[in-house]
Parts: structure tokens; C-alpha cells; sequence
């Protein structure tokens, strides 16, 4: 139960924290209206969750709530919103996402013992140990024989953002071509609602945690409309993975816009039941997101680039 | 101007060049102008990433991504050492076989270069190098200089010599290292005036490997960094440029399990982001100050653990967004970067490896825009003791605030874009 309870506060932290990003990729203002119908629709869930984000957000002093009226935006400044939002992060983050937040940073090492976390994080040995069972369901750390536990690795490197792509241009084309492929309409519909809005933000205004989160919604999506049990089980945890530690997201505002084009074609090919042109966009939009920019250059020197090209 | 000119960009290959011209071509095109990129081999795709057409130059000798590492390792090897030596020392170990190499890319971009020009026939070619490319001249078309280095590259009798780090009053040095250079680029200068005799240029005088532009010169030089001259530079032929800062994603500094304390950035460029080892030694002394740092480690992050709470490394930032939210930039003098800094009003350290590094952190010293730190020889109290004066200097913060005002009101982009329409419809004009 209390598990449970501490799942749903952490689902209305997420959710908080999408209702600052979209307040800040709209350049809301202090005073604005935030419709619960609307973000209701942007995020793609009820209004109930809606509320007790908003709820959240006013014991903040995020927002404030009028009797009758509903929530408005108590803060003026992007600066403020984004420190908002950090604040919100640092309210509840449990200890696992502590763990994964360093890990990610390259705070801590490959292969950790429970007692050095347990140090590390003036933590009890059961909560740490609680802490790994739940980065293991993510299958983000596995434990070895002994008491050591090995991190996976994560998306933080280059290397390690191309060995990611040349992954999933094998199997999410294969995800989509595997017989059995079904179409959630409704989620499809979210999704499209969700990105086209988006593309109405002015530009240079789309967050990076934004679009990586409508970015794994829509790969998630596809894994998950997969007949393929394998296929989807994988995609799955990676996309998983991704959202958990991928770094590299300072990608330029006119690649972003057209990711989330060719996600929406690729939406259209599937709705139209053409899996084969599907896949084959997908396989166009992965190729293109793989293309990276030399690790190194200077003048007289042929530019670095480390990575085996597709 | 009746269609959308077609403006041919042509950084060479390095990103400050790169990305200083990306800023120019989102103002041409939010002009109405169409700017498309010539690319040397590697940096395929990295102009497409903001919308731009590119057009590729063909590798001269292709090289598999192990050869090319292993020529990287090979250069960090031989070429490390050397970026502690100074600007004069460092004219026989780097400068010479750079401007050898740099003749080399030259000559062997020629003929694909004139193949592309024929193809995108541009109403106007940028070019941001250092060298010029016989095929721009021929391609017949009015063509810019971004003179982007620093402002060294145009000689007068105030100007310290180009990557000499001095200071023009010390006039006996400037003659010395002068006397140095020439002689260190003797042999590419020659080589590079054969060449160009064979494509039907005139020579260059020794030394000099770039003309200036008949049709327009821009120069990223702001006012308060600028120097006076004896032979002032005639305008309209040369434009001063405030920054040339391009539109980039909104960065959101992460959340740090050590939340005190003001935000630094620090990027040596991905030249620099190669001595992993001086970074580590410099994250070691961050890790007891007193400060947030955000640091570009460029393609070596997996070269890196235990990183301290209050450090947060990255393979690429959006920088131009990153240095408007820090209170200090620590970088190797790079102009973009100092540009960059001056824009948003945040001081620099600047610790230089080579090239232009030096002349820009001379003239920060100088200038009271920053302060000037040798990249390796220092303890950990003096390192730290840099970074608190800068964070702690109310009268460098209250110029730098003034002369960001002054940049902000004057945009190098703007100002950059509407000069080359100028010069297009000033040839209308002539008809």
C-alpha cells in the first residue's frame, strides 16, 4: 500500500513537472489561466491526475488556485519556472533516482557494493538494497554473485548514443514489420495531438526534457503495438534506459521539429495500415538522428569521427 | 533583388568558424536571403541540423574511423606538449606544420570545390578561413571574408602580430616574433603562392595567405575589444562585427546533488577537450569550490569517473545559451567563445593552447574583460584563486554588463547579413 501510495505521488510529480515545462515551452506568464481540459489534453490523461498535479504545484507556491476560477500561474520568470521545476525534482526523488542521477553523471562507478552506497548516501543498507531491486526491474543495474551490483551502461557518451541507434535501427523496423502489428488508435491520437502541439511552440522555446519525453512516448508506442513479444520486451527496457540517462540532447531546434514531422509520418503510414512504408520511414528518421557531428576538429587536421557509419 | 539569393557559406573546418556562420545564415534567411553550406568532409550534417542545404566536399583521401582515431591519438601525442609552449616556441612545433597542413586541404579541395561552386552558382560566397581558396576568386561572384580568429589577422603598426599573444607596445617582441613567423611559414607560403600561380592568382605577400575582400571584409571584433588603428579600416569594405551569435536550443542547467553556489562553464573546444588529463587535474580542484561547473569534455566523457557532486560533464552543450546563464566562462581564447562571452556579459578565463588562443587572451588581460591563465602551469590554490577573483570582481562585472548592452543592441548577425545584401544589391545597381 504505502508502495503504491509513493508510485501514484511520484506519477504527480512527473506530471507537475510536465505542466512547469509545457507553462515554460508556452511562455506562460504570472497570472495565466492553466485549463484543466487542456493539459488534460497536452498530457494525454485525465483531468483527475491534472488535479492533483495542480494541487502539488500550489503547495509549492507554483500555482494558486481561485475558488471557482481554478489554477493560475504564480510565477513570472523563466529563470523561476526552471528553478521550479528543480526544486519540485529534488522534493520526493527517491533514493533510486538519486543512484541512477549520479550514475548517469559518472558520480559513481561500473560495480558498487550495497554497504559503499549505503555510505555513500547516509543510507540504510535495506533501502539501498530496495533502491537497486528497482533499478534492476528497469534493467538498469543487475546484481553479480557476492553483494556487488553492476551498472548497465548508460546513454552518456557518444559512443554510446550511436551504439544505441545502430541497435534500434535493427529492431524497431522489425517491430513494426513482425505480422501481428496493431494499432492503438486512441494512444496514436494522443500522441499526434501531443506532438503537433508541440510544433505550434515558438522557436528555440521546446525543452530538451520535453522532447525527450514525447520522443520515448512515441518509440514506446511503436514497441508496444508490437506483436513481437521479444521485440517489444527490448525496445521497451532501451527506451527505458533512455529516458533514464540519455544526456546528449542539446539537438538544434530545426532537427527537433523534424523529428517529430517524421514521427508523424510515420503515425500516418501505420493509421493507413502501410507497415512496409513504416518501417522504411523509420529507418530514415533513425538514420538521420545517428548522424553526429565530429567529435573533434581543428584547422588542418581531419576532423574525429569515432563511430562505424551505417 | 527580384529571386532569394543563394549565398554559399564556406567555414572551414572547425566549429567555431562553423557555428559563427550559422549564425550569419539564419539572419539571410530571416532576411529572405538562401543560405546553403559547402562542407568539408566530417561535418556532414552538422549545418543540416539547423535547416540549412549542405553541399559536400569530397574526402581527398578517404580514411576509415580508425585511421582517423589513430591519427587523432597520434597528433595528441606529438602535439600536447607543445601547446604549453608559448606563442613564439610555438611557431616551429605547431604553427609551421599546421600551415603545411592547412595548404594541403587546399589543394586538395580545389577541383571539388570548383565542381560544387559551378553546381550552386551562390549570388555571393562567405568564406570564414584563413586561407584562401583559388576557386572562390574564380567562381566570379561577389565573395565576403568573416574575418573570425581574432583581429590580429588584419596587420597595422598598433595590431600585435597575428597569433604572436602580445602586447603592441612591446614593440622590440612584436619585431622578434614577426622576424619568427616568417620564417616559420616560409616553406607553406611558398608552396601555397606555386599553387596559386597555377590557378591564376597573384602571389601573397610573405606571411599572408588570405587577401582582404574587394567586396566586403566582416570582422569579429567588438568595439570594446577593438583596437585603434594607425591606418583605419575603410567601411563599407570592412564591417565590425558584436558578436556573431547564433539562435540556439534553450539549455536547462541539471540539477546537481550540490546545489550552492554560482553556475561556470568551461569548454577548451574539442581540440582541447583531448587532455583529459588537465581536465582531470582541474576537476579536482573544482570539486572544492565553492561553484556549479558545467563542463564540455567533447567525445572523451567515457575517459572520465568519479566526478564530484558539483561538476556536471557533457559531450556537447548549446553553448550560446549556456554562457548566458553562467557567472564565469572558462575557455582557450577561441573568438567565438570570447565573443560569445562579451555578448552576455560574463568574464572570461582564458587558458590557450594555441593559434588565435593567445592574441584573445592577451587582449581580455588587457582589456579588463578577463583574465589570462598559462592552460597548464598552475597549482590548485592558484586555479582556484582565478576563479574566485573573477567571480568576485564587481568593476569587471559592471564593464562587462555595459559592453553587453552595447553588443545586444547591435546584433554581429544582423549586422553581418544585411552587409552581404548590401553588397548583392549593390551590384544590381552597377548592373
Amino acid at each position: 500500500m504505502a508502495e503504491t501510495r509513493r508510485n501514484a505521488r511520484q506519477n504527480h510529480l512527473t506530471l507537475a513537472q510536465q505542466i512547469i515545462n509545457i507553462a515554460l515551452e508556452r511562455a506562460m506568464k504570472a497570472g495565466d489561466h492553466l485549463p484543466e481540459k487542456l493539459f488534460s489534453d497536452i498530457c494525454g490523461v485525465s483531468r483527475t491526475p491534472v488535479r492533483a498535479a495542480f494541487r502539488l504545484l500550489e503547495e509549492n507556491n507554483i500555482l494558486t488556485r481561485r475558488e471557482e476560477e481554478g489554477y493560475f500561474l504564480a510565477v513570472s520568470e523563466s529563470d523561476d519556472l526552471a528553478q521550479a521545476a528543480q526544486a519540485l525534482e529534488g522534493l520526493e526523488q527517491s533514493l533510486a533516482d538519486r543512484i541512477l542521477s549520479d550514475r548517469a553523471e559518472r558520480r559513481i562507478g561500473d560495480v558498487q557494493s550495497v554497504s559503499a552506497l549505503a555510505r555513500k548516501y547516509n543510507a540504510s543498507r535495506h533501502s539501498v538494497l530496495f533502491a537497486l531491486k528497482i533499478l534492476s526491474q528497469d534493467g538498469v543495474a543487475t546484481q553479480l554473485p557476492g553483494r556487488a551490483w553492476a551498472f548497465q551502461p548508460m546513454l552518456d557518451s557518444p559512443k554510446a548514443m550511436d551504439e544505441s541507434l545502430a541497435f534500434r535501427l535493427i529492431l524497431e523496423p522489425q517491430a513494426i514489420l513482425a505480422p501481428g502489428f496493431t494499432v492503438d488508435s486512441k494512444k496514436a491520437g494522443l500522441l499526434r495531438g501531443q506532438m503537433q502541439d508541440i510544433l505550434t511552440i515558438k522557436e528555440g522555446r521546446i525543452t530538451a526534457a520535453g522532447f525527450m519525453r514525447i520522443d520515448t512516448d512515441f518509440h514506446c508506442f511503436i514497441a508496444e503495438c508490437s506483436a513481437n513479444r521479444f521485440a517489444r520486451g527490448t525496445l521497451l527496457a532501451h527506451h527505458r534506459l533512455r529516458r533514464a540517462t540519455q544526456k546528449d540532447a542539446a539537438v538544434p531546434d530545426f532537427r527537433l521539429r523534424q523529428s517529430l514531422e517524421e514521427h508523424l509520418h510515420i503515425l500516418d503510414s501505420l493509421e493507413q495500415n502501410q507497415f512496409d512504408v513504416a518501417a522504411d520511414l523509420m529507418v530514415l528518421h533513425l538514420r538521420r538522428s545517428r548522424i553526429r557531428r565530429p567529435e573533434a576538429a581543428n584547422r588542418g587536421i581531419p576532423p574525429l569521427i569515432r563511430r562505424p557509419r551505417a | 533583388m527580384s529571386h532569394s539569393p543563394v549565398i554559399a557559406l564556406f567555414p572551414e573546418a572547425s566549429f567555431g568558424a562553423a557555428l559563427n556562420c550559422v549564425g550569419i545564415a539564419q539572419e539571410l534567411q530571416r532576411l529572405g536571403a538562401t543560405p546553403v553550406f559547402i562542407c568539408h568532409p566530417g561535418f556532414t550534417g552538422v549545418f543540416a541540423e539547423y535547416g540549412f542545404r549542405e553541399y559536400h566536399l569530397r574526402d581527398a583521401a578517404p580514411s576509415s574511423a580508425n585511421e582517423a582515431e589513430d591519427y587523432w591519438q597520434s597528433f595528441i601525442r606529438n602535439q600536447l606538449s607543445h601547446f604549453d609552449l608559448d606563442p613564439e616556441a610555438q611557431l616551429p612545433t605547431y604553427v609551421s606544420p599546421t600551415w603545411e597542413a592547412i595548404v594541403d586541404t587546399v589543394e586538395a579541395a580545389e577541383e571539388g570545390l570548383e565542381a560544387l561552386l559551378d553546381r550552386i552558382r551562390p549570388d555571393a560566397i562567405l568564406l570564414d578561413n584563413v586561407i584562401m581558396f583559388p576557386a572562390i576568386i574564380r567562381a566570379g561572384c561577389p565573395w565576403v571574408r568573416v574575418v573570425s580568429c581574432a583581429e590580429t589577422e588584419l596587420p597595422d603598426v598598433h595590431v600585435p602580430p597575428y597569433l604572436s599573444g602580445l602586447d603592441p607596445k612591446d614593440k622590440a617582441a612584436c619585431r622578434r616574433f614577426e622576424k619568427a613567423y616568417l620564417k616559420a611559414t616560409d616553406a607553406a607560403h611558398r608552396r601555397y603562392n606555386a599553387f596559386r600561380k597555377a590557378r591564376g592568382l597573384d602571389p601573397l605577400p610573405a606571411g599572408n595567405f588570405l587577401e582582404t575582400s574587394p567586396h566586403l571584409n566582416l570582422v569579429l571584433a567588438p568595439t570594446a575589444v577593438r583596437y585603434t588603428r594607425k591606418q583605419p579600416l575603410d567601411e563599407p569594405k570592412f564591417v565590425f562585427l558584436e558578436g556573431c551569435v547564433r539562435s540556439e536550443t534553450r539549455f536547462d542547467p541539471p540539477q546537481f546533488p550540490v546545489e550552492d553556489g554560482p553556475l561556470i562553464y568551461m569548454s577548451f573546444g574539442s581540440l582541447g577537450a583531448i587532455d583529459t588529463h588537465l581536465i582531470e587535474r582541474m576537476i579536482d580542484v573544482f570539486a572544492t569550490v565553492p561553484a556549479r561547473f558545467l563542463i564540455n569534455v567533447g567525445g572523451f566523457l567515457e575517459a572520465y569517473e568519479r566526478v564530484p557532486d558539483n561538476v556536471f560533464l557533457g559531450s556537447w552543450f548549446p553553448q550560446p545559451s549556456v554562457v548566458a546563464q553562467s557567472a564565469l566562462f572558462i575557455h582557450h581564447g577561441g573568438n567565438n567563445s570570447y565573443c560569445e562571452a562579451l555578448y552576455h556579459g560574463v568574464p572570461s578565463l582564458i587558458m590557450p593552447y594555441c593559434w588565435d588562443g593567445h592574441d584573445n587572451a592577451q587582449r581580455a588581460q588587457a582589456t579588463g574583460t578577463g583574465l589570462h591563465m598559462h592552460r597548464s602551469h598552475w597549482t590548485a590554490e592558484e586555479l582556484e584563486a582565478a576563479v574566485l577573483a573573477l567571480l568576485q570582481d564587481a568593476g569587471m562585472k559592471a564593464r562587462l554588463k555595459a559592453i553587453s548592452k552595447d553588443m545586444k543592441a547591435n546584433p554581429g548577425t544582423s549586422r553581418a547579413a544585411s552587409a552581404v545584401l548590401d553588397v548583392l544589391r549593390a551590384k544590381v545597381r552597377a548592373g
